[in-house]
């Protein structure tokens, strides 16, 4: 792999608990969640519990930051002050030939299906082209579209171009909106849960959907400091099994797993960062890859009760809540938690926990049987 | 990185390794050289073309090879042709999502249909791009090997936009 | 009732894109799912909206369609007993 090493030097975070990575993991931290219920919203006929953006915020807050703010899309705009936040609170140069932009989305500008299904700006890349551009860079920006583990796989996307030499930054912006379009899709797949969702509680019954973007900036270094957070291991797995359901074995996140162990001692993780979207498939395939990868006694957590599953944003959102929790000694608590409802009892608490360890995994897994997971830690231990 | 196999399918012409096999369409394709995969109806377009290739590329492969190999595929459209018909489901006046066309909403999903019939457990990664860059396609597939150790990887090009613009430019590539 | 069994089989057939196949090769007690027709998780719910759609009958508990979604027989007796339209 060379001698290279890829550090975090910046991230960012807007959900609707607030803008920036600090107030987000305060806001977590303190056990602070927007989903509710929504009525009428969308044009959809029935009620969902979700997490919303404010877009007349974002709007103002586009208009204020960003030069022809009108020029884009509620999405592009999200896109754009996300990654723009990342960009200055590092200082990189986004506009040279050195930095490639990679974007995270399932669905980009679906929502202008609706008014023309032959809209121009329905083609993911060209939201992705549009963020590049606000930056001035000249790069084909890459568009990771791996259903929900986009996230993950945007930033191992990334880290294979920093590896690979040609370029010296990477800026890794997952972002997903809402839209009659998404959420009459989950609910005909009788997926969510009309109430605040439950991670591997006993009484879980779906999911619920959030709206978020998040930015991590990633260096190709020679070096890093004790105090920067390092890659050390990725993994992508099929699970060879079925198009929308989980895998009965969890074959694909047990291999994820796996993989991962071969890079870093268990020992030295705090916490696997788990999916844990609250379907009743989902997290008992899971609780059942991580019993078999021998991390029964290793802090498990998951993040969907603070923000619902923010699609293409939450491998990215979730990543950098992790670096911030193992920055402040804790493991997240796992909200809407209460008792054990997976075949395997996992290392799970609804109550913030402290830890010493300095690495995490994040693992995510979701529609065409796909699987990923990536492991930091934080020191300039290689 | 070495070439094993590649193929090519566009409307009226298959080239597999060079030599033009077949001028059927998406359909006929499965006709003449599957036959055996009734979920290849339930299937999108994007999803039928991608598979078609990855069936007449992969044929005669070895299963452990295949366990470990992996589907990294690129293209434009993503999945936009059944993004338009999903949302005729969802009009005002005729609301009836229909979760078969949702599942293909998500353009990942050709790369999990090819995996679930080879029995493919390595990486599956689908990634969009403005356009058909070749260099850049074969700088990530490339950069893949750095962070995994596929046997294999079944990669490109797969594209659909309707019955008389269609690609798959794909091809088997080892490290 | 016949009648009903044989415009199941047909808009089976139509929504489930089970191509190549006839009405007459369903058989009514036959079990659609697991061996039978062979159908999956997404079949049911593309059952459900069938259901909707064309007898106006709304399950909300896909659970529910498990006892109903055994056979074409059993979804007839179903919709012949619930339907709105």
């Amino acid at each position: 792999m060379g001698d290279k090493v890829i550090i975090k030097i910046a991230d960012n975070i807007i959900s609707p608990l607030g803008f920036g990575s600090d107030c987000n993991f305060k806001a977590v931290l303190a056990g602070n969640s927007m989903l509710c219920r929504h009525e009428d919203s969308f044009g959809l006929p029935e009620p969902f519990c979700g997490s919303l953006l404010d877009r007349d915020e974002i709007s103002d807050l586009a208009k204020k930051e960003l030069i022809d703010a009108d020029r884009y899309t509620f999405f592009e705009k999200l896109c754009i002050l996300s990654a723009k936040s990342a960009i200055e609170e590092c200082g990189i140069p986004a506009g040279e030939k050195d930095v490639i932009f990679v974007l995270s989305t399932t669905k980009g500008n679906v929502e202008c299906l609706s008014d023309d299904v032959s809209d121009p700006r329905c083609y993911l890349a060209s939201s992705a082209g549009k963020v590049a551009e606000y930056f001035g860079n000249k790069n084909t920006p890459i568009v990771v579209s791996n259903a929900c583990i986009s996230g993950v796989c945007a930033q191992i996307a990334a880290i294979r171009e920093l590896l690979g030499g040609k370029y010296g930054y990477a800026v890794v912006t997952g972002c997903d909106i809402l839209s009659k379009f998404i959420i009459s899709g989950f609910q005909s797949f009788k997926a969510l849960s009309p109430v605040m969702c439950r991670p591997y509680d006993k009484t879980r019954i779906g999911l619920n959907l959030g709206e978020a973007a998040g930015t991590i900036v990633l260096k190709a270094a020679d070096s890093s400091d004790e105090d920067d957070w390092q890659y050390v291991s990725s993994s992508i797995h099929n699970d060879a099994n079925h198009i929308s359901g989980p895998s009965r074995t969890g074959e694909g996140s047990y291999r994820v797993l796996s993989d991962i162990l071969k890079e870093i001692d268990s020992d030295d993780i705090g916490f696997v960062n788990a999916h844990g979207t609250a379907t009743a498939y989902n997290d008992e395939m899971e609780s059942i890859a991580i019993h078999r990868a021998g991390l029964d006694d290793v802090c498990v957590n998951g993040l969907k009760g603070y923000y619902g599953h923010t699609l293409g944003a939450a491998g990215v959102i979730e990543t950098i809540l992790s670096m911030k929790a193992v920055d402040n000694g804790v493991v997240l608590a796992t909200k809407g938690f209460e008792s054990t409802g997976t075949s395997y009892r996992l290392n799970i608490s609804n109550q913030v926990r402290d830890t010493d360890k300095t690495a995490f995994i994040k693992i995510l897994s979701g529609f065409g049987g796909s699987n990923a997971g990536i492991a930091y830690r934080k020191g300039g231990k290689k | 990185m070495k070439i094993l196999s590649d193929i090519s399918i566009t409307p009226g012409s298959v080239v597999l390794k060079g030599e033009k096999i077949s001028t059927a369409d998406i359909s006929g394709l499965y006709r003449e050289f599957i036959g055996d995969y009734p979920k290849f109806f339930k299937m999108d377009s994007l999803c039928k073309l991608g598979f078609i290739g990855a069936e007449l590329l992969l044929k005669g492969m070895d299963a452990q090879d295949k366990e470990n190999a992996a589907i990294v595929m690129f293209n434009r459209n993503g999945s936009l042709v059944t993004d338009r018909n999903y949302q005729k489901t969802i009009t005002e006046d005729n609301y009836f999502p229909s979760p078969a066309l949702f599942v293909y909403t998500l353009s990942n999903i050709v790369t999990g249909e090819i995996a679930i019939r080879n029995r493919i457990y390595g990486e599956s990664s689908f990634y969009v791009l403005e356009n058909k860059d070749a260099d850049m396609m074969d700088d990530m597939v490339e950069n893949t090997f750095l962070t995994s150790s596929p046997t294999f990887i079944l990669t490109g090009w797969v594209d659909y936009n309707n019955e008389q613009d269609y690609e798959a430019e794909l091809k088997i590539v080892t490290k | 009732m016949d009648n009903l069994i044989l415009q199941l089989k047909n808009q089976i057939i139509e929504v489930l894109n089970l191509e190549d196949m006839t009405p007459e090769e369903i058989d009514a007690q036959e079990p659609l799912f697991g061996e039978g027709l062979g159908l999956d998780s997404i079949d049911a719910l593309e059952l459900i909206v069938l259901l909707e759609r064309e007898y106006g009958i709304r399950l909300s508990n896909p659970t529910e369609g498990k006892q109903i979604f055994k056979s074409v027989a059993s979804i007839a007796d179903y919709v012949s007993k619930n339907r709105t339209k």
